[in-house]
């Protein structure tokens, strides 16, 4: 396998990012829709690095709840922006993963030289929800819709019961487990042991270095306030073990030593995240900083339905693919991004990766990948403090860790692993 | 924001009823818009005494495409347009005794003076006078200017101008500025030029292409206005306003293609982010406007240290700390540098309930001041605007006694626009503005405050 | 061996009237009769309405459970005859095995037969096993043994032990929670065509003598596959026993094992852990 030729790419350059603040459901952003958030936030890219009436390669972006009328989200929140309208651009979904994996796009296509520039990012509001009429009403309102004459009309109005009225509502759910996510997470949890006092460290310090990260300015440059909003609402700067340790579990409640509270789960939220990469010559040209490259990237999945392996579980895998195709170790990082979808899913990730019988069983691996230093994991915070509005979540990680990179000098790695929805995960490795 | 008593004093019944009653009219100022001439009208240039700028100022302003009438047409005659301009190059004063040709040239001049008219006299600073008596003849000129200014009506305005021996190619920039609607709310002032050396050819339209300007505060009011007068002259602009205004400022960078820098100009490592992002996105900066200023008013004796402290903090600590960073980093500021800070009225006249404020706009003239050889030294400039009582959104929030008075105490009777602040600000940052340097201008229509 | 070839499906509906009228006075052999129809081509928007109702994807190729929805009328019009032995009030489906032999296409016309044989001894009871066969082109693709167990009935002597158990492995692992609703069995009932009264409300189901209405095991079966779709062979055998009623609303589990390149399968209640299907997914 040492002779694999690469084809002749480039690596993409991560210029800078920007988020809005991100919100509880139902509380800042109540009123926004995905397309008024990722529109406001690639205006603040815009106006991060004066990119008004420039014609990006591509924009890429998503949201996990859509509404129908978000058809085409991203390109129509280019056509609302400041960049030019003749940017395209198109819309993807990778549950949590959307984000990062938007980005892994736009660099591969930079990569390639297909583009010079683009926009990765990501939208989702657990406020203003795609609710949807029951399918029964909607097959009647749309045979409805169809109808030629009034008593074909009155034909299908007469087809309409009471019971029909009651709307759909989203539900954070697995399509095929019927398993809320933290439920699932829970299961993992119980298996791989993670106890409740580890994960509530765990939240605690996410909240702590978060709230140090805005308070010495780290934000600066990554978030354009929102509707009143400067930080994200979610944030508890006070946040300490004492309080947390009151929370009563609200996942895999059946269990009496069930561990996952309100204190170590993100809550739904809303918010819009964005990057921008580029060749590192269009970023000279346009005298922009490259903070960090986008190395490699590697996406993967486990059959958490009837393969007997935990729904977030999936970033375990891809991880030896990834380290042992860029011959490094994991512990040749200087900063490790793993995605607090749940405390324990980080705790579990990474107890997954020391143990020698699962790494050898499930990974292949002759030796484990060993321990991660603590010190060096989540140091700005992370989603648990921030908030995961699904998938803007990559972006924020993505431009959080480029500029912690930057920040520690050329030649400096970053590790990023994100948990998704459907048993699937994405990992990347930036550079500076 | 409005003046609606300005636009119902020119209004036509409004006109009528003003007059019957004695009120005020205040006039509809003059404003620059680009494309604009110079001047709407011919200039009248005079002279008392042996005057050295006359040819100069003569052949500046036919470059501009101003017709320029001979005082002889001017006296008495009518055949000729009415004046939009009356200059006098008063450097040849010797002693009080030649000041009666300046009266002699400007009262029938001046009273041809079409309406938005400008009246500027230049003259040798008192303080190089060879004699008491030719100090008391220029020194008498201020009172003059500023007497005139007051009798002025229709939105017209008198200033002076010291030309000091061996500046005289420094006259261009404020005699253009001084004619030109860029000046509409300065009256009744008195400002120095000194010598330096200056770029040739200036384009009128885009006096700042290619210069990288930074404004701080620049997400409202009269930040915001100094960005886009900036933007519109040609400069890239880097506004700057604390994180939490950062989606007005992100509005105001959009507008103008510049770009947005999130900052709280008080922390302990703003200056060296600043100039970082200086130097990694523009390799230097060529103008910098310290505009961002807070307001914590008490009075003095029911004033806490977190009122004053704040307000020194942003208005005055931040704008030292910053300056000197960029002084101290090479290549942080361009060659031929300008900085422009915005003091204010307050830190000249005072202001009840505001002894942090003026204190902190007090010491940004000094700041300026002993600043000027140091910049003069690398062919830089520093100077300061002092707003006086400009419409904003805050001046909006006023009790309508309060704002309706101050905003008529002054000699054009009406409050200034940001965009007057902003014109003056993108004046002092023109190349062309070096012999400007260390100067306070006021924008502040000739205010009763301080004057 | 009379086979009996009907032009259309009879009406359900009726039969189970006439079933409830001509309960009394049953008994006897086995009819020796066959009923059939020819050529029977699938209506694409009852496979699309049975799919959506059984969570399962809808294609050209027919679920495995849905031939059934075609020869169960058949049967129904066998079980409801005068001359069927058993009274088809009371009867319980406790079993059913399924043979898929190929992929059946939707398009394809269907010769359907079915007939009733092995009436057996039951501790409770007896059984009988209703059997169907599908072909196309004159070739057997699809054939499936449902059997009744009819409590207090008697089989004739000599009769054989009935055989309704199915084995399966732990089943340890639950792969999915369902919300069973409260209109299960009407929605099923509404696509099936299969009105029995024990499925379509608390009171109906009542005056059969269940606490409340209970969703057809044929329905759960059909669950079980849409949730494994895309992970069973096309020919394949699916054989379930029906243990306890699942009653309506409920919240239950899917147990899924890996055994045999197919699957053992349990769903049982979520609380109780009351198993109400355990099955076995083999490939032919």
């Amino acid at each position: 396998m040492a002779d694999t030729s690469k084809p002749a790419t480039r690596k993409a350059a991560i210029v800078g990012g920007n988020r809005i603040p991100f919100a509880r459901s139902n509380s800042a952003y109540a009123q926004a829709s995905n397309q008024d958030m990722l529109t406001a936030t690639i205006d603040g890219l815009v106006a991060r690095f004066g990119l008004q009436d420039k014609q990006l390669g591509e924009v890429v972006a998503g949201a996990v709840l859509k509404h129908a009328r978000d058809f085409n989200l991203t390109r129509e929140s280019v056509l609302g922006s400041k960049l030019s309208a003749t940017t395209p651009a198109y819309d993807v979904q990778q549950a949590c993963g959307t984000g990062l994996e938007a980005a892994i796009l736009v660099a591969n296509k930079i990569a390639l030289g297909q583009i010079e520039s683009g926009i990765a990012g990501g939208v989702d509001t657990t406020s203003d929800a795609p609710l949807a009429v029951s399918d029964d009403l909607r097959r009647v309102l749309i045979s409805l819709n169809n109808a030629k004459t009034v008593q074909d009309r009155l034909k299908a109005l007469a087809k309409i019961r009471p019971g029909m009225i009651a709307p759909e509502i989203p539900r954070n759910a697995e399509p095929r487990t019927g398993l809320a996510m933290g439920d699932h997470a829970a299961i993992t949890a119980k298996e791989w042991e993670i106890g409740r006092e580890e994960q509530d460290e765990l939240a605690v310090r996410s909240h702590h270095n978060m709230a140090a990260a805005y308070d010495r300015g780290f934000f600066d440059d990554l978030v354009t306030p929102f509707l009143g909003l400067s930080r994200d609402n979610n944030l508890r700067p006070d946040s300490s073990l004492e309080k947390l340790s009151t929370l009563k579990p609200v996942f895999g409640k059946g269990d009496p030593a069930a561990t996952m509270t309100a204190g170590n789960s993100t809550p739904l939220t809303d918010g819009a995240s964005t990057v921008l990469l580029a060749s590192d010559e269009w970023a000279a040209e346009n005298g922009l900083p490259v903070l960090a490259h986008l190395v490699d990237a590697q996406t993967a999945a486990v059959d958490y339905v009837h393969g007997g392996e935990g729904l977030l579980m999936a970033p375990v895998y891809a991880m030896p693919v990834m380290l042992a195709r860029n011959g490094l170790t994991l512990q040749d990082f200087d900063y490790y991004e793993i995605h607090e979808a749940f405390a324990s899913t980080v705790l579990a990730t990474m107890k997954a990766w020391e143990d020698p019988a699962f790494c050898k069983g499930k990974l292949g691996l002759d030796s484990p990948l060993g321990p991660i230093d603590r010190s060096k994991l989540n140091v700005n915070g992370s989603s648990l403090a921030a908030g995961h509005p699904f998938a803007a979540t990559g972006g924020r990680i993505v431009a959080q860790l480029a500029k912690m990179l930057h920040e520690k000098g050329p030649g400096s790695r970053g590790l990023i692993s994100i948990c998704a929805a459907g048993g699937q995960g994405v990992v990347a490795i930036l550079e500076s | 924001m409005s003046d609606w008593y300005r636009d119902f004093a020119n209004s036509g019944f409004g006109t009528t009823l003003v007059k019957q009653l004695g009120l005020p009219r205040p006039a509809v100022l003059r404003r620059f818009e680009p494309g604009q001439p110079l001047l709407p009208g011919p200039a009248i240039i005079g002279s008392a005494g042996e005057g050295r700028l006359r040819e100069a100022l003569t052949e500046l302003l036919r470059a501009e495409g101003v017709h320029v009438q001979s005082p002889v047409t001017a006296d008495g005659a009518t055949d000729g347009e009415k004046p939009a301009a009356v200059i006098l190059d008063a450097t040849g004063l010797r002693t009080p005794g030649d000041l009666a040709s300046a009266h002699d040239f400007l009262s029938p001049a001046v009273k041809r003076l079409r309406a938005t008219g400008r009246v500027l006299i230049l003259a040798d600073p008192p303080s190089d006078a060879d004699s008491p008596a030719q100090a008391a003849a220029r020194q008498a000129l201020d009172g003059l200017v500023r007497s005139m200014a007051k009798e002025l009506r229709g939105g017209s305005t008198a200033n002076l101008v010291h030309v000091p021996e061996g500046a005289e190619a420094s006259i261009a920039s404020p005699v253009r500025f001084f004619l030109s609607g860029r000046s509409a709310y300065v009256d009744g002032q008195v400002m120095s030029v000194s010598p330096a050396e200056l770029p040739k050819a200036d384009d009128d339209e885009q006096l700042l292409a290619g210069k990288v300007a930074v404004v701080t505060g620049a997400a409202r009011g009269i930040g915001a206005a100094i960005a886009k007068v900036m933007a519109r002259d040609g400069a890239h602009v880097v506004a700057v306003d604390i994180p939490a205004a950062g989606d007005k400022l992100a509005e105001v960078a959009n507008e103008i293609g510049g770009t947005a820098l999130q900052l709280d100009i008080t922390a302990a490592d703003a200056p060296q982010r600043l100039i970082e992002h200086l130097r990694e996105r523009h390799g230097g900066v060529d103008v910098v406007v310290h505009n961002a200023g807070i307001t914590r008013d008490k009075l003095l004796v029911n004033m806490d240290a977190a009122r004053w402290n704040s307000v020194m903090a942003v208005n005055l600590q931040a704008q030292l700390d910053i300056t000197q960073a960029l002084l101290d980093t090479e290549g942080a500021l361009k060659p031929n540098a300008r900085v422009v800070c915005v003091s204010s009225q307050s830190g000249i006249a005072g202001n009840r309930g505001q002894t942090n404020y003026a204190a902190s706009k007090a010491g940004v003239i000094g700041m300026v001041r002993a600043w000027a050889p140091q910049f003069a030294e690398r062919g830089a400039t520093i100077n300061a605007v002092a707003p006086g009582f400009i419409v904003t959104e805050m001046t909006a929030k006023m009790p309508f006694g309060t704002r309706e008075v101050g905003s008529r105490i002054n000699s054009l009777q009406q409050g200034g626009l940001p965009v007057d602040v902003a014109e003056t600000i993108a004046w002092l940052s023109q190349p062309g503005s070096g012999g400007v340097n260390g100067q306070t201008v006021r924008v502040c229509g000739q205010s009763m405050l301080g004057a | 061996m009379a086979v009996t070839v009907l032009d259309q499906a009879p009406n359900l509906g009726q039969l189970y009237a006439k079933a409830a009228v001509t309960a009394r006075g049953r008994g006897g052999d086995l009819p020796d009769t066959r009923l059939a129809r020819h050529g029977v081509q699938v209506d694409p928007a009852h496979l699309a309405a049975y799919a959506r109702v059984c969570g399962m994807p809808l294609s050209d190729v027919l679920p495995a459970t849905y031939p059934h929805m075609l020869t169960f009328p058949l049967q129904m019009a066998l079980m409801s005859d005068r001359s069927f032995p058993l009274a088809l009030p009371g009867l319980v489906h406790v079993r059913n095995r399924i043979e898929v032999l190929r992929a059946v296409r939707a398009h394809e016309p269907l010769d359907l037969e079915v007939w009733a044989e092995n009436l057996a001894a039951h501790r409770s009871g007896a059984v009988v096993d209703l059997r169907a066969t599908v072909s196309a082109g004159g070739e057997e693709v699809w054939r499936s043994t449902s059997s009744y167990l009819a409590r207090g009935a008697t089989a004739p002597d000599g009769a054989p032990q009935a055989d309704v158990e199915v084995s399966v492995g732990g089943l340890e692992r639950v792969v999915a929670t369902w919300r069973v609703p409260d209109d299960a069995g009407r929605r099923y009932a509404k696509v099936s065509g299969d009105v029995n009264p024990i499925h379509l409300s608390g009171l109906t189901a009542k005056a059969f003598g269940f606490k409340r209405a209970i969703a057809h095991g044929m329905w759960v079966k059909a669950r079980v596959l849409g949730a494994l779709a895309g992970r069973l062979p096309d020919a394949v055998t699916v054989d379930v026993r029906f243990t306890k009623p699942l009653f309506l609303p409920s919240t239950v589990t899917l147990a899924t094992e890996q055994h045999d390149g197919g699957w053992d399968v349990a769903v049982r209640n979520e609380k109780s852990g009351t198993e109400h299907v355990v099955g076995t997914v083999r490939p032919l």
